[in-house]
């Protein structure tokens, strides 16, 4: 399935371009949390322009999709749906949940809260309402796997496309940065008080972000109706659970090696085809431990791998979305960034991450998530080879 | 694509033989639950002591002294299972976990397969509302205790695919584990995907179940925006105006390409926002039809004097993911060659309602619901 559009927005730049130059340029924008009142220190990767076209009350995560759905489908050259059976699959937590403080608060108070948070949850159901907005009339998904949530939704466009649901897919994720999560994650005791450094010896744990990453994805003969070519295909995908915690990965990792290996053999491919993995690396210890040994064991010690957490810092619902779109990005341009943040090998994991900006080569891409639950999910991205 | 086992917990209790009473005996009054939005505001109060709450389904744990104004919901109680070993196992987990890994392992136990979970199981978990009342524990610990003081536990247990995560952990299940949300068709996606991960060979069986449950914030915000049968009779033939009470529960259905277990109907076709079978002939049309939009005037358009037409809502209540039971109403009539009267018959617009029980040749059975766009979603089920 060609890969025809992708848009991203994210600490790191409000689209493809400026995150490149971030990139290149190791600027890590982060800060103190701006966007809601709280007493906790951990800064957080937040969106700091957004654009105010895309601007909607209330709406943060729709608005952070928007743009990155308009930048994918102008990339795309996709503006007339008609004709086309279009399916829209979106990654989300936060949009998933009336996470309303203030209504929650004076409904506890007083019996009875206005509508307006209720209204506005009902109506942006995050794959439902970009569907509407861009009329599409294909098959509809909000995918809420937590943080493999957006990589779960590009699998399941992949899905869709190959069983004949639709001709092209819109998928991907979107995630604000809410006071809600933001508590959550303090008092599991992973929020870093510092930068995060995935994959680091000294890493003390995630750092919040936010923003929003899609792919326009669509058969080769819909493509070619269009009139429009692309060096990039999405090619597979594989998914497992952990059946073990809640919110601690197995630490033998073999969920994360059984998806990496179903995504490897659904794109017809071995390990040693995969130029780079973009992993999941959030910066905690555990995460980065056990996705180490198992990228290990499935690529050997030699892969060149990074986490661009250090630039976005861990969008939840959205990472595996706006990681796919900078996989894809990294595959198109032949480099990908320092993997910001890492400085020391940790002896107990057998890879470790790029220290700087590194040309890469090779026709195939991986990029991961794991999440709460113990879901993990893996994505084959592929480039012609004659591109 | 075969359904070849069923799992269901709701008001009526846990379990196929459960429900089927239920669609034998009819429509009974449902029970009642505190509903602190009816409270005067004087009344309204914190109570020092949070474990004062008597409702499970309550997320404002420490509001107490409201003097017993009540609301009819359909609500499940666990209490009386006589089972618990596996509430035992997840007894960290929250109501709408619960539900979900209670009827998800009860459809493995009724399709009679043996070492079923050894085998390529996929999961999908369909839910409209997803933990709310987790989330909204959640909130309470925040306006209660401050950002830096909130309970990780609950945070855990708030995150939308916690009941998947506990349907594996519980069922020792390793396959693809997903969990979508949408407010009207995600059941109906659900099925959809886990046709297409069958026929993509991603998995053997697939999982795939609706969960919903009752919470105060959502009891009120249905009575704000909708109107509640004080009487607990929903009522799906009235169409405009309309009446819902609250239900909560979840059905899961074991799905395969083959025709082990206790194959119960094929689900022929599943359309989501649009069916392009219009016309159709079935034997029965069951519809959504329970008071979740304040106008079900969308139904007519798709029934005709034809097909008799049945709605079991009243039986399980008014839920987001309501087409679930109703297309496990289905399976049962097609698997049981049994037809199930409409439980609540109030039928001013003349529509050619099921109103009798009775058994043979029922060979397609078509589920309808429509969303607050009056788009239309269908599951086609055929004998197998």
């Amino acid at each position: 399935m060609l890969i025809t559009g992708i848009g991203v927005i994210s600490a790191a730049g409000n689209n493809v371009v400026e995150t490149l130059s971030s990139f290149e340029q190791g600027t890590r924008n982060a800060g103190p949390v701006t966007l809601f009142p709280t007493i906790l220190k951990a800064p957080a990767f937040e969106v700091r322009q957004l654009p105010a076209e895309y601007y909607l009350e209330g709406w943060r995560t729709v608005s952070l999709a928007l743009i990155a759905v308009d930048e994918a489908m102008k990339d795309a050259r996709l503006s007339d749906l008609s004709g086309f059976r279009v399916g829209v699959c979106m990654g989300t937590t936060v949009a998933s949940q009336l996470n309303a403080l203030q209504f929650y608060k004076a409904y506890r108070e007083t019996g009875a809260a206005p509508m307006t948070s209720v209204d506005r949850f009902l109506k942006g159901n995050l794959a439902e309402y970009i569907a509407r907005r861009v009329h599409a009339r294909g098959p509809r998904l909000s995918v809420v796997n937590a943080c493999s949530s957006s990589t779960d939704a590009i699998g399941v466009a992949l899905s869709w496309l190959k069983g004949g649901l639709c001709d092209i897919a819109i998928a991907g994720g979107s995630d604000e940065l809410n006071h809600v999560p933001y508590c959550g994650f303090n008092s599991l005791g992973i929020a870093n008080p510092g930068l995060c450094a995935p994959f680091d010896r000294d890493r003390k744990g995630l750092n919040l972000g936010e923003g929003a990453g899609v792919m326009v994805i669509e058969t080769r003969a819909t493509a070619r109706k269009r009139g429009v070519v692309s060096p990039l295909f999405l090619s597979g995908y594989g998914t497992s659970s952990d059946a073990y915690h809640l919110t601690a990965p197995s630490p033998d990792g073999v969920g994360l090696k059984a998806a990496l290996r179903a995504a490897l053999a659904e794109a017809g491919i071995s390990p040693g085809e995969v130029g780079f993995v973009n992993a999941h690396g959030t910066g905690t210890h555990d995460n980065d431990l056990v996705e180490g040994k198992a990228l290990a064991d499935i690529f050997g010690p030699e892969l060149i791998m990074l986490s661009t957490k250090g630039f976005t810092g861990h969008t939840l619902g959205a990472a595996g979305g706006i990681e796919a779109v900078f996989t894809a990005a990294g595959l198109r341009a032949g480099w990908i960034p320092a993997s910001a943040g890492f400085q020391n090998q940790d002896e107990a994991i057998p890879i470790s991450p790029v220290r700087e900006r590194t040309a890469v080569c090779g026709q195939y891409a991986v990029s991961t998530s794991l999440a709460f639950g113990g879901t993990n999910a893996a994505i084959v991205i592929g480039r012609e080879e004659d591109a | 694509m075969k359904i070849s086992g069923v799992g269901v917990i709701c008001s009526r209790g846990l379990g196929v033989a459960a429900f089927e009473q239920a669609l034998k005996s009819g429509w009974r009054k449902p029970g009642e639950t505190e509903a602190h939005w009816l409270a005067p505001l004087d009344r309204l109060s914190k109570s020092s002591n949070p474990a004062d709450s008597t409702n499970s389904g309550d997320s404002m744990s420490g509001l107490t002294g409201l003097g017993g104004e009540k609301a009819p919901a359909y609500l499940v109680t666990f209490d009386a299972l006589p089972d618990k070993t596996l509430l035992k196992k997840i007894r960290r987990a929250d109501a709408v976990s619960k539900m979900a890994v209670l009827a998800a392992s009860d459809a493995l136990v009724n399709s009679g397969m043996e070492n079923i979970a050894a085998k390529r199981l996929g999961i999908i978990v369909a839910t409209a509302l997803g933990p709310h009342v987790t989330t909204f524990d959640f909130l309470d610990d925040i306006l209660d205790h401050g950002d830096a003081a909130v309970s990780p536990t609950t945070f855990s247990n708030s995150v939308h695919n916690a009941a998947a995560s506990y349907i594996a952990m519980s069922l020792n299940i390793k396959g693809p584990t997903l969990t979508i949300s949408q407010f009207r068709f995600s059941f109906q996606e659900a099925l959809r995907l886990a046709q297409v991960w069958l026929d993509q060979g991603r998995c053997d069986y697939v999982l795939a179940g609706a969960v919903d449950q009752y919470g105060d914030v959502l009891g009120y915000v249905a009575d704000h925006k909708l109107t509640t049968a004080k009487d607990g009779r929903i009522k799906p033939f009235t169409f405009n105006p309309t009446c819902q009470v609250p239900g909560e529960g979840s059905v899961f259905f074991l799905l395969g390409n083959t025709s082990e277990g206790n194959v119960y109907c094929s689900v022929s076709e599943v359309h989501a926002n649009d069916d392009p079978g219009q016309g159709k002939s079935v034997d029965i049309n069951i519809i959504d039809a329970d008071g979740m939009l304040p106008d079900e005037s969308a139904y007519l358009a798709a029934l005709s004097n034809d097909i008799p037409t049945a709605a079991y809502s009243p039986l399980f209540g008014s839920m987001m993911i309501g087409g679930a039971f109703n297309a496990a109403a289905g399976a049962l009539m097609l698997k049981q060659q049994t037809r199930y009267a409409t439980p609540v018959q109030d039928n001013p617009r003349g529509i050619r309602m099921l109103t009798e029980s009775g058994s043979g040749g029922i060979g397609s059975i078509r589920c309808i619901g429509f969303d607050c766009y009056a788009e239309k979603s269908v599951i086609y089920l055929t004998k197998a």
